[in-house]
């Protein structure tokens, strides 16, 4: 095969069982890789409601057929699982290198199943697989992990692993690779903590092959031209990173501010890209084939909050910042190495302490709960140490380890979690911009930004501009963006490529590195395929059109100042549509015609 | 009115905010005006053969004029204005 591999790697823990098999040439084609291979997987093998962090769950690491060639920003791969913050089909997308690694190694994908008794690490290296002993590296944040593995397999090893959160199955734990990226949301590194597996280190020394390397590589650079044409892509990214955002959501009044209570913070700027590019950043950084580079290396110098590493990004400083009312860009960058270190995901960490904060402010969490630290409102100091507490779960840190959902769900309001299917909601606010709200509603992994980023037209005009306040188009402009997403996942090139190219482009460069003949059509159909898929798995898995929806917060009280001020979203008004257009019945459910368009059975 | 500047036009001005006290009757004539002072440099990011760029974000008072009635759009002495080069990210 080209742009695939052909080859899977399966790793029992429970049997110490190592196996290859052959790709499904057939799936392959449908479901590209990545995240639309994984879920397959997961669909054919995973019964939807095994509890997550039991052995019967598995844990799927996959790069796609364009992961590790020299299409623009080919680096990504997806870890699919079942959520252990969700219950949902989760499927955590990362950058770096560690993707193309297991493609030089021969693999498409490891599979991992069952659970080791004790702590153990993979170590790949081509053909040659080794189950390891890890209880000398249990407890040891991603730094000291990733140094020890590679001081005792290779100094080339790349590392994908969990930090102590992983291990304590912290339900927002994430699997960390290249040590500052994130396969970030939905506990996915707590069902690997849950295996007693530590880490996968990979070195691979072997190539993707393309089917028309003269076809590739004319796609490749009209794809890579475009990309630095594109004033986004090609100059505002590398220059001031996703922190950008910071100020245009505020202008806009869409910022969410105070656990989600306003959309405007006064302050913002001290948070921004800007800000960011002026103080703390070292210098930008890409992934694997990037010329993006929206990476941050960054260093803090204030004694209170030293740390050097990469981030934040714009979710990052968000959360930490302007949601806990807090404008210190040092004690939110610490709070960011913090959750690279012990492996968390940021957005959920961040949320969870917004939302503890308010049950704080309440009454309904008290000093005698959090061991004496004033968790108020915009104290900085109390931020990061609830989120160091966190990470290496003790004291408070252990209630906010739950996530947000189910800690205010322990005092009597889980309406003041501002989640999606348990998953925290990230930094948008739906009153602000009506079809990202759809989409945080509606998409299969939870609240998530990426999933169907309309934040693209509706805010930033990106390709055109549309208006964030009305609701005619919105739902179909949500399945756009949903459809193609979720096929761009698949192919483990880097969502913001988007910003210069779509699914024209992305098809050329997969049916020449795959020889598959791909039209724009045929992979926006894959994009759909994923999405339905996705969608009866949690379906199966006993979640239903009642979880589609947001915190009464968003539906009922209005943004109380700044641009958006009176606003509300308009979701109820939106989801019926968005139903019928996907092909559903008015329980979200998808009807057999669909089914038999996409090639999938009830 | 106030004018703010993010991103690298924060460079190209060599400022985050200005009060522009000359009247201004539409964005047009403020653009054109801040062409006047900034150059080229200010010019190529919100103006494309003569027209709104249509990826610079300019809001007036919080709403985009995209959505106004872009260099039409009329301006008053107390509006704020805010001016944003392409910006992206996820």
């Amino acid at each position: 095969m080209d742009g695939w591999i052909g080859k899977v790697l399966r790793v029992n823990l429970s049997t110490d069982k190592v196996s290859t098999e052959a790709l499904d040439p057939g799936l392959a084609k449908d479901y590209i890789g990545a995240r639309g291979l994984g879920t397959k997987i997961m669909t054919d093998e995973v019964d939807p409601k095994v509890d997550p962090l039991s052995p019967e769950n598995k844990l799927i690491f996959m790069p796609g057929p364009l992961t590790g060639t020299f299409a623009p920003s080919a680096g990504r791969y997806t870890v699919v699982t079942k959520g252990a913050l969700t219950g949902a089909i989760a499927s955590a997308n990362s950058g770096g290198t560690w993707g193309p690694a297991l493609k030089f190694a021969g693999y498409d994908a490891v599979i991992i199943e069952g659970a080791a008794p004790k702590p153990v690490y993979l170590w790949i290296k081509n053909a040659k697989v080794e189950i390891r002993d890890a209880s000398h590296l249990w407890g040891k944040d991603v730094p000291e992990t990733s140094d020890a593995i590679r001081a005792e397999t290779d100094d080339d090893a790349k590392i994908a692993c969990i930090g102590p959160a992983g291990e304590n199955r912290v339900l927002f734990a994430c699997i960390m690779n290249d040590l500052h990226r994130a396969a970030g949301r939905s506990g996915v590194g707590a069902v690997m903590g849950s295996k007693n597996l530590k880490a996968i280190a990979v070195v691979g020394t072997g190539a993707v092959t393309c089917a028309d390397p003269k076809a590739f590589e004319s796609a490749v650079v009209k794809a890579r031209d475009k990309i630095h044409k594109h004033p986004v892509g090609g100059t505002g990214l590398r220059l001031y990173g996703t922190d950008v955002l910071t100020n245009i959501l505020n202008q806009i009044g869409g910022y969410p501010t105070k656990n989600y209570q306003d959309g405007h913070f006064p302050t913002a700027d001290k948070l921004g890209g800007e800000t960011l590019a002026a103080t703390l950043l070292q210098r930008p950084k890409g992934c694997f084939s990037c010329i993006i580079s929206c990476g941050r290396v960054t260093k803090v110098t204030n004694p209170k909050y030293a740390g050097e590493g990469e981030g934040p990004e714009y979710e990052t400083s968000w959360g930490f910042g302007g949601d806990c009312c807090i404008d210190d860009l040092d004690a939110v960058t610490k709070a960011n190495y913090l959750c690279n270190e012990y492996g968390m995901d940021a957005i959920s960490m961040a949320v969870t302490v917004a939302c503890a904060m308010e049950l704080y402010e309440m009454g309904l969490i008290t000093k005698e709960d959090t061991g004496g630290i004033a968790l108020e409102w915009g104290n900085a100091e109390a931020m990061v140490e609830v989120t160091r507490l966190t990470g290496i779960g003790e004291g408070f840190g252990k209630k906010l380890a739950l996530g947000s959902y189910r800690l205010a769900e322990s005092c009597g309001h889980p309406e003041l979690s501002m989640t999606v299917k348990k998953q925290e909601i990230p930094a948008y606010d739906a009153r602000a911009v009506q079809g990202i709200g759809l989409n945080f509603a509606t998409a299969n992994c939870g609240a998530a930004h990426v999933r169907g980023y309309t934040i693209a037209p509706e805010v930033l005009g990106n390709p055109v501009k549309v208006d964030k306040d009305t609701i005619e188009g919105k739902p179909a402009l949500v399945i756009l963006f949903q459809n193609l997403t979720a096929a761009l996942d698949a192919t483990g090139a880097c969502l913001f490529t988007t910003f210069g190219i779509g699914a024209d482009e992305l098809a050329e460069m997969l049916g020449a590195v795959t020889g598959v003949g791909y039209t724009s059509e045929d992979f926006m159909k894959c994009g759909d395929r994923i999405w339905n898929l996705e969608r009866q798995w949690n379906l199966n898995a006993g979640l239903t059109a009642n979880d589609d929806t947001l915190p009464p917060r968003l539906l009922k009280e209005p943004i109380k100042t700044g641009a958006s001020k009176g606003r509300l979203s308009r979701l109820p008004e939106m989801l019926p549509e968005y139903y019928e257009l996907r092909g559903w019945d008015k329980n979200g459910v998808p009807t057999a015609s669909k089914l038999g368009e996409l090639g999938l059975t009830a | 009115m106030m004018v703010q500047y993010f991103a690298l036009l924060r460079d190209v001005t060599g400022k985050k905010e200005e009060d522009w006290r000359q009247p201004e009757a539409t964005l047009g004539d403020l653009l054109h005006a801040l062409v006047a002072k900034y150059g080229r440099a200010f010019e190529r990011w919100v103006l494309k053969d003569g027209d709104l760029w249509n990826l610079v974000i300019i809001l007036v008072n919080g709403r985009d004029v995209r959505h106004l009635q872009r260099l039409a759009t009329p301006l008053a002495p107390t509006d704020t204005v805010v001016i944003f080069p392409p910006v992206g990210g996820g």
